[in-house]
């Protein structure tokens, strides 16, 4: 097993009284994919939000290489943990623009080299004359492939997607899946991704991790795991 | 001042009190049309016919005084009473609003009222209750409008822009970044009615002050020049209390670590 990227330890999460997560202990290699699965409300999303402190846990801790992610300054840690939503969200203006916002968002914005944010583009299922097309007009599955490129830009070792898939049709659904394979394969990308649909996780493959009722059932790679599948 | 060769009419309390039949003409239409508002107009009614009899009164005992700490407790009073109308209006009532939109009032009203009264019209005393007691309730009056529009935007705006400040928070951005759209679109809904009076002032409608100046007896001109001031005015003070309560109220939607609280939206 490679080095841990993210140690989650005795992880519990409350809310509103209700018990999301209890006693989670998990390790996310570095350069992995990792795939959480399981029913809706089993806390993945929950568990996944932790992870860059969207989140906080109600106990237990969360080391990234080796730090209690507590002692990174947050937006640091979120610059080196990125993430996409369920349903993409799109700022105003051309791709171009919403590739930019996080140079912008930095206290010394760091110079936006054109070159860059094609490589990036185009890693992330986008071709280059799409940048000065209006970001609004582009399709549901392009909007989804925008947001991991945003992401991408901040030049992140963990990728974060929470059901990335769930907007897109099925067609869509796979070429991005194909795309974060890329990301995770060329750029060496710790992948962490959430979603309920069993063929998705056996198309990225990887580490597969089984929640139910906020606690990890079974933990295994992806080839294992589908020769058992009925578990679910 | 320069005033006009002009007979001022005395209104006598009869005359008031005969005045009264346009509300009870619009409580008619109201109950004619099934409007169900003929109780709140003749509440609204009788509610400006004491209160602002009552300011009558104090105010020409106050100008009758003459000190600046009466004057000043008056202001603190009008600021007090309209923090609590913007408190009351708002969905989200917390503890600190009242406090927060006082602070932001009175540093609004105050940074105008002292540069216009003191800088500007270098007024003598610098308490001259005919100028402080007017230009304040303007400037207070229109700030409380504002605020209440401020607020109530910053608040849906938060709620309902919820993915997008995720979004912004997940790519590093400080809580004060993902909350901008937001704390612009509040800061413009309080400032866009007083852009808009600015617009069509003189045009569409006579304000309601230079219409009492002019009135009494004061040249039309003179009563224009005060107006364009006051106007000018409002836009400042608008200006620095949104400004202020949207920059103060957005926290309360954040935790020190740059996290949304699910909890307060």
């Amino acid at each position: 097993m490679n080095k841990p990227k993210i140690e989650l330890h005795k992880i519990e999460k409350n809310k509103n009284g209700i018990t999301i997560l209890k006693d989670i202990n998990l390790k996310f290699s570095s350069g992995k994919r990792h795939i959480l699965i399981g029913p809706s409300g089993a806390g993945k999303t929950t568990l996944l939000r932790l992870l860059n402190r969207m989140d906080e846990p109600t106990f237990g801790e969360i080391l990234y290489e080796g730090r209690n992610i507590k002692d990174i300054p947050v937006l640091e840690l979120r610059r080196r943990i990125g993430m996409v939503f369920q349903i993409p969200i799109i700022f105003d203006g051309s791709v171009k623009d919403n590739l930019t916002v996080p140079y912008r968002l930095r206290v010394i914005p760091s110079p936006i080299k054109q070159d860059d944010l094609i490589k990036i583009l185009e890693l992330s299922g986008l071709q280059s004359d799409y940048l000065e097309r209006k970001a609004s007009e582009l399709s549901v599955g392009e909007k989804q492939r925008l947001t991991v490129a945003r992401a991408l830009i901040n030049k992140p070792d963990v990728l974060l997607l929470d059901e990335p898939t769930s907007a897109l049709d099925h067609a869509a659904g796979i070429k991005l899946l194909e795309s974060i394979k890329e990301l995770n394969e060329v750029l060496g990308l710790t992948i962490i991704m959430v979603t309920h649909q069993l063929e998705y996780a056996s198309l990225l493959g990887g580490r597969i991790i089984h929640l139910v009722n906020g606690t990890i059932v079974r933990e295994q790679e992806s080839e294992d795991f589908f020769l058992n599948s009925e578990i679910i | 001042m320069e005033g006009l060769n002009f007979n001022l009419i005395d209104i006598s309390y009869l005359d008031l009190i005969i005045s009264l039949g346009l509300i009870i003409v619009a409580a008619g239409i109201s109950k004619w049309q099934g409007m169900y508002l003929e109780g709140d107009l003749i509440v609204g009614a009788v509610r400006t016919f004491i209160q602002l009899l009552a300011v009558g009164y104090i105010l020409k005992y106050i100008f009758a005084f003459d000190r600046w700490y009466l004057i000043i407790f008056i202001i603190l009073i009008m600021i007090i009473i309209a923090s609590l109308t913007v408190t009351q209006r708002q969905k989200k009532r917390t503890i600190e609003l009242p406090f927060i939109v006082g602070f932001a009032m009175t540093a609004g009203s105050g940074i105008t009222v002292f540069v216009v009264t003191q800088i500007l019209l270098q007024i003598k005393p610098w308490y001259e209750p005919h100028y402080l007691i007017p230009l304040a309730g303007m400037v207070i009056g229109n700030s409380m409008n504002g605020s209440t529009l401020a607020i109530d935007r910053i608040d849906s705006e938060i709620k309902s822009r919820k993915m997008e400040i995720e979004a912004y928070l997940a790519l590093g951005a400080t809580a004060r970044q993902a909350a901008g759209a937001s704390i612009r679109a509040a800061m413009r809904a309080a400032m866009i009615p007083t852009i808009n009076s600015m617009m069509v002032v003189g045009i569409v409608a006579l304000p309601g002050m230079m219409t009492g100046q002019i009135l009494s007896g004061t040249s039309p001109l003179i009563a224009v020049k005060y107006q364009i001031i006051i106007m000018y005015m409002i836009a400042l003070s608008v200006a620095i209390s949104s400004y202020l309560l949207t920059n103060i109220r957005f926290n309360r939607y954040f935790t020190s670590d740059h996290r949304l609280k699910e909890e307060s939206l």
